[in-house]
């Protein structure tokens, strides 16, 4: 490439108009070692592109990235995530019976659950348990006369619909 | 997809990925442990690989991505150890002229690490790995007006350096 097409492109390339080809060409240039002192700092430039592009990882790193893929690949994960939900879940669970129970004891422990008579003479009691089985049994009265208008009811519905359809045999 | 399917698709980018965490990090270890990081995801996510378009820019920005999220961590630039040094081997160079040409390498590299985190990313992308305007948007997530701005901006800002330092000598 000559000189005048080298400062041409490199102008472009200042003024970020090169294509990729463009910028391939003028460092295949500048690296080839056969450069003017007037471009001296472009070559230095474009040097420094090729000397960076040269840098790389350590041969041992493939193998490194691989053996913990591997590992990964065989402790399956989603298992191990798996595991751990269930062992967090079995904890919470188990959190919640414990305080149940230990609240639950606690309180009876504060405030014990007493038996209390309400009559100290028998025959008094006697007489207040028959009045309460005879309130009930006067409601029990009360309802099922309540539940025979309901029966009346019914009969006179099905009076009425017979009714109708001796009329309809008629017509 | 099995493993060696993977080794063969993944692997042959390690180095660009590696290059590409090292220009975000400025540190060997870091970088090293980002490309590993990378690997794991993309093999932990291999069933989703079908739907991946371009698979190695899809690996370069999860690079950028997670470098850019060490950096934010540790709240710091990646200025620390790009300067390793730039030897340079040119046979038809005398060792003077290789020398120059390693010191103005090594100011450039000094440059480059000084410029603005994305004008950085898409003059590595560019010059560095030769990627095309496509590929460098799909990595960075950026239009094309914007990755041509930031490439035209971090080239002006190194030929500017460049002209200044032959004018006056200055580094």
């Amino acid at each position: 490439m000559d000189l005048h097409e080298v400062e041409r492109l490199l102008e472009k390339y200042w003024q970020t108009e090169t294509t990729l080809e463009e910028e391939q060409q003028l460092r295949a240039f500048f690296t080839s070692g056969q450069v003017p002192d007037s471009l001296k700092d472009a070559a230095a430039l474009f040097a420094f592109f090729q000397k960076e592009k040269s840098k790389g990882l350590e041969q041992n790193f493939e193998s490194t990235v691989t053996n913990k893929l591997k590992s990964r690949h065989r402790g399956k994960l989603i298992s191990m995530i798996g595991f751990g939900n269930m062992a967090r879940i079995a904890a919470g669970i188990v959190v919640v019976v414990a305080s149940t129970f230990l609240i639950r004891q606690e309180i009876r422990k504060r405030y014990p659950a007493e038996m209390q008579d309400t009559f100290t003479d028998p025959q008094l009691a006697f007489e207040e348990t028959k009045r309460a089985l005879q309130m009930i049994s006067d409601s029990f009265d009360k309802a099922k006369k309540e539940a025979s208008k309901v029966q009346l009811l019914n009969e006179a519905e099905k009076k009425i619909q017979a009714k109708k359809e001796g009329d309809k045999i008629n017509l | 997809m099995t493993l060696e399917a993977f080794q063969n698709m993944v692997f042959p980018v390690k180095n660009k990925l590696y290059r590409f965490a090292f220009r975000l990090l400025g540190n060997n270890e870091e970088a090293r442990d980002v490309v590993q990081e990378v690997m794991i995801k993309v093999w932990s996510g291999r069933e989703q690989l079908g739907r991946v378009h371009n698979l190695e820019a899809w690996c370069m920005r999860i690079t950028k991505n997670l470098s850019l999220d060490r950096l934010r961590q540790q709240q710091r630039r990646p200025t620390d150890s790009l300067d390793q040094g730039m030897h340079v081997v040119h046979h038809s160079l005398t060792p003077a002229d290789a020398a120059e040409l390693g010191e103005r390498m090594e100011r450039i590299s000094k440059w480059m690490a000084e410029l603005p985190e994305k004008q950085r990313q898409v003059m590595h992308l560019r010059d560095i790995e030769g990627y095309s305007y496509n590929e460098i948007c799909e990595i960075l997530e950026l239009d094309m007006s914007q990755v041509k701005v930031y490439l035209f901006r971090a080239r002006n800002a190194v030929r500017e350096k460049l002209l200044k330092t032959d004018a006056y000598g200055l580094a």
